[in-house]
């Protein structure tokens, strides 16, 4: 079934509505609690296709140009309405772009993140944030957000976050292959949470632990894992993900340490605090590099691989201090740069084996 | 105490030697012999005061470390809450700019580059970075800072590039983080998360100064800084007239005082001083450029390193820039600004600045522009390093050709990186668009 499709259906079936997301962090709960389907645009890969792709310079990333070029040539018609993070500048422009120039005509929402740290002033300003994209989800919706079901949205979120987090630690004994793994975690993008709770679990038990996998174990992490092909090069190399900090994957998944607030807006705020450090929500990049050194340390990963994505200034100014750590740590780093395309480079591909060979006969001396 | 004597001697003896003796060399030079034939209009008397009050800025700065609290500080900071505590304040990107006009940036970027930071990263950034990595700098010095002071309504950048920088120097960072306006007006809980950062801010700074600020001084800072801006946007308005007694590209060198020395006496006593020039000018007929057959507009920041030649080329063929968006901001940024109460109003009006407006209020800012000053064509400077500033310009050409039936040429190249703009083709471009003209 095709997202458009599976959109169809989830109205036809279940009469919710659906609502575009653009990247990266948002406050999914809300949307789950008010029975709206959130399907996120991660692109689509390839070029920017379309009269209107030319409305973002070329020097503006593939994921803010491949987004205004597919909603202005109105293929996300099927959904109700768009959600902008405020995840940088690019989304930031594309959002007043698409919806005041043209593109996107329909209902859209803006959720801004309070940049910086942890503090009292931020706090305030996420609780009001959120009551305020609240409203508007709630006119796309036509009802009113219960207490009740934002608590039972809250636990769902938490119990797949759970099931993800086990599963990408458990990743170096199970007997799955990244691409699969990969593919499973990602539709959590767009299918409905309940569904997704459903195919995790099973995947839980299809998938039992084992010894850990033969080949070089390697912490990847990056912007979104495109193209596929990025670890079946890796698989065929003789490396595999043995930790992840995707922004599309292992930085979503909220591993929350105290016990949840008993007001589920207490409880969301927490939530979107804990997240691990990412630098679309401007974390600090020294946290970033101790959350990767203890996902490094746990894993047992020899190697780093940082994927980002061409133009993405928060991704990329987080390569020189993760670099230099683990340099000085004496851990290889690959820093690999992408534009969604649909197919690897050769020279990428190159660049990939050569690395994981380095890593193995790094292992064999 | 003898670093706080020496930082006084640089500012109050030494600096102005330095700024005697190079006018005195300049007059010399512009004895010995007839100057090339130029487009543009006599030289501003102003132009050697701006050269004494930036040289004395930077050059008392090399001694402000150890002497007085230094802050460095992004261009879109409210200045005016850290002044009263004394603080000597920097602007990388103003100094970065410098590293633009001197043309060394590439050797700058290269040491960063080598670090890991990408060519993609904003030049400002690259040049500022690069700087620190090799310690090369035009200004000969600039001190360390003790606190760094940034806000996000220009970009979210500035706030990687300053965490980079607390990192390097190991210093409180404060941030104050601005929500993007979408429509007219700020919502009401993002004004009063702006304010709490400013109490913060003020916290902060007297912490890191070790003073203590009675309200009266913050109000009179905030005065002048409002002040300030009023005779800058005096100075801007004298465009209107025709012929525009100066070029928008005087306007990008004359504007280093309200970025660097907002809520000074001696900025808005050098702003007095130019507004009278331009009004003397305006008298007596003289232009910026010989010849004004065309006034244009130029939006997004200049191009630091080819600011000469561009205008060159179109003032040759009777054409001024006779506004620009990015002057104009600070026109408008101490609008709002109420000394009676500095933080509450602070919140509003350094929260509705253009970067972090939308694009309507873009359009409008450069449709008004546009009528202001009369032009019949604009330059958008699409400028690689600066997303906030460039997005959207593309729809922006169209709306403004259409709705008002004047000429636009998107123009890329950086703002900073010489690397980044073909030359021979940028000119092609221009001369195609001034030829469009006859
Ligand atoms: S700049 Fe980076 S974070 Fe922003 S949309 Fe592009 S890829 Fe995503
Ligand atoms: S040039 Fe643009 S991106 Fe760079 S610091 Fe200034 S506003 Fe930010």
């Amino acid at each position: 079934m095709t997202r458009q499709e599976y959109i169809a259906h989830q109205r036809a079936a279940h009469g919710r509505k659906a609502v575009a997301v653009l990247p990266i962090h948002y406050p999914k709960e809300l949307l789950t609690a008010l029975d709206l389907l959130a399907v996120e645009m991660w692109g689509p890969p390839g070029p920017p296709r379309g009269e209107e792709a030319g409305r973002l310079q070329s020097y503006v990333c593939a994921v803010a140009r491949n987004a205004l070029a597919f909603v202005a040539s109105g293929r996300a018609g099927a959904v109700d309405a768009i959600l902008f993070p405020h995840t940088c500048d690019s989304i930031q422009g594309l959002a007043t772009l698409a919806t005041d120039f043209g593109g996107w005509a329909g209902p859209s929402l803006t959720f801004l993140h309070p940049k910086g740290p942890d503090r009292p002033s931020a706090r305030a300003f996420l609780r009001s944030e959120l009551r305020d994209l609240a409203s508007g989800l709630e006119a796309v919706a036509g009802r009113a957000l219960e207490p009740s079901r934002l608590d039972a949205a809250l636990r769902l979120h938490r119990e797949i976050d759970s099931l993800r987090g086990a599963l990408l630690d458990a990743r170096p004994r199970l007997a799955v292959d990244d691409r699969e793994l990969t593919a499973l975690l990602r539709r959590g993008e767009w299918l409905w949470p309940g569904e997704h709770l459903a195919e995790l679990r099973a995947a839980r038990e299809r998938w039992p632990e084992g010894a850990v996998r033969p080949g070089v174990p390697i912490l990847f992490s990056g912007y979104v894992p495109e193209p596929p092909g990025l670890l079946e090069v890796l698989g065929a190399a003789g490396a595999f993900v043995a930790a992840d900090d995707f922004a599309a994957i292992g930085r979503r998944i909220v591993r929350e340490a105290a016990p949840p607030a008993a007001d589920p807006w207490d409880a969301l705020l927490d939530r979107y605090f804990a997240a691990p450090p990412c630098s679309t929500r401007a974390a600090d990049a020294r946290l970033r590099v101790r959350h990767l050194e203890a996902l490094l340390d746990r894993s047992g990963a020899r190697g780093v691989i940082l994927h980002v994505l061409k133009f993405c200034e928060p991704e990329l100014f987080d390569v020189p201090p993760i670099r230099e750590a683990f340099e000085a740590r004496g851990v290889p780093v690959l820093v690999l740069e992408g534009e969604l395309e649909t197919e690897l480079s050769g020279q990428t591909v190159t660049r990939l084996e050569a690395f994981v060979e380095m890593l193995a006969a790094g292992r064999a001396a | 105490m003898l670093r706080r004597v020496q930082y006084e001697v640089a500012g109050r003896a030494i600096a102005p030697a330095i700024s005697l003796l190079e006018s005195w060399q300049r007059r010399l030079r512009q004895r010995r012999g007839p100057s090339r034939p130029s487009p543009f209009g006599p030289p501003f008397e102003s132009l050697r005061k701006l050269k004494e009050i930036m040289t004395r800025h930077y050059y008392q700065g090399r001694f402000a470390d150890g002497a007085v609290p230094v802050a460095w500080v992004t261009s879109g900071f409210p200045v005016e809450l850290l002044r009263p505590f004394g603080f000597h304040a920097v602007y990388p990107e103003n100094h970065a700019a410098m590293c633009g006009v001197t043309r060394i940036v590439p050797e700058l970027s290269d040491a960063v580059e080598a670090r890991g930071y990408s060519r993609d990263l904003c030049s400002y950034v690259r040049t500022d970075l690069g700087s620190i990595a090799t310690g090369k700098t035009p200004a000969g010095r600039l001190p360390r800072p003790d606190l760094l002071a940034c806000c996000t309504n220009i970009c979210q950048t500035v706030l990687y590039w300053y965490r980079a920088l607390a990192d390097h120097f190991q210093v409180p960072l404060v941030l104050v983080d601005t929500p993007y306006v979408y429509g007219t007006e700020a919502k009401p809980h993002h004004v009063q998360y702006v304010r709490d950062q400013l109490e913060e801010v003020v916290r902060v700074a007297g912490r890191v100064s070790r003073r203590k600020v009675e309200p009266e001084r913050l109000a009179e800072v905030a005065r002048l800084a409002k002040e300030g801006t009023d005779l800058w946007a005096d100075c801007l308005a004298t465009g209107r007239h025709r012929p525009a007694p100066w070029t928008g590209i005087d306007g990008f060198f004359h504007m280093a005082p309200i970025v660097a020395l907002r809520g000074t006496e001696e900025c808005n006593a050098y702003y007095r001083m130019l507004r009278d020039e331009l009004r003397d000018r305006i008298a007596r007929g003289i232009g910026g450029i010989k010849e004004e057959r065309h006034r244009l507009l130029w939006d997004n920041l200049p191009i630091w390193f080819a600011v000469r030649e561009v205008a060159t080329l179109l003032a040759s063929r009777g054409m001024n820039f006779v506004c620009t968006s990015y002057t104009n901001a600070w026109a408008e940024a101490g609008a709002r600004i109420d000394p009676s109460d500095l933080v509450g109003s602070a919140a509003v009006s350094y929260t509705h600045i253009i970067l972090n407006q939308d694009l309507p209020n873009r359009l409008r800012i450069l449709s008004r522009l546009a009528r202001e000053y009369a032009v019949d064509g604009a330059v958008l400077h699409s400028d690689r390093s600066c997303k906030p500033y460039s997005i959207g310009q593309v729809d922006l050409k169209d709306r403004l050709s259409r709705d008002l039936g004047i000429r636009v040429l998107l123009l890329e190249a950086d703002h900073n990186d010489p690397r980044a703009w073909a030359s021979e083709q940028g000119e092609n471009r221009l001369t195609a668009f001034a030829e469009s003209f006859d």
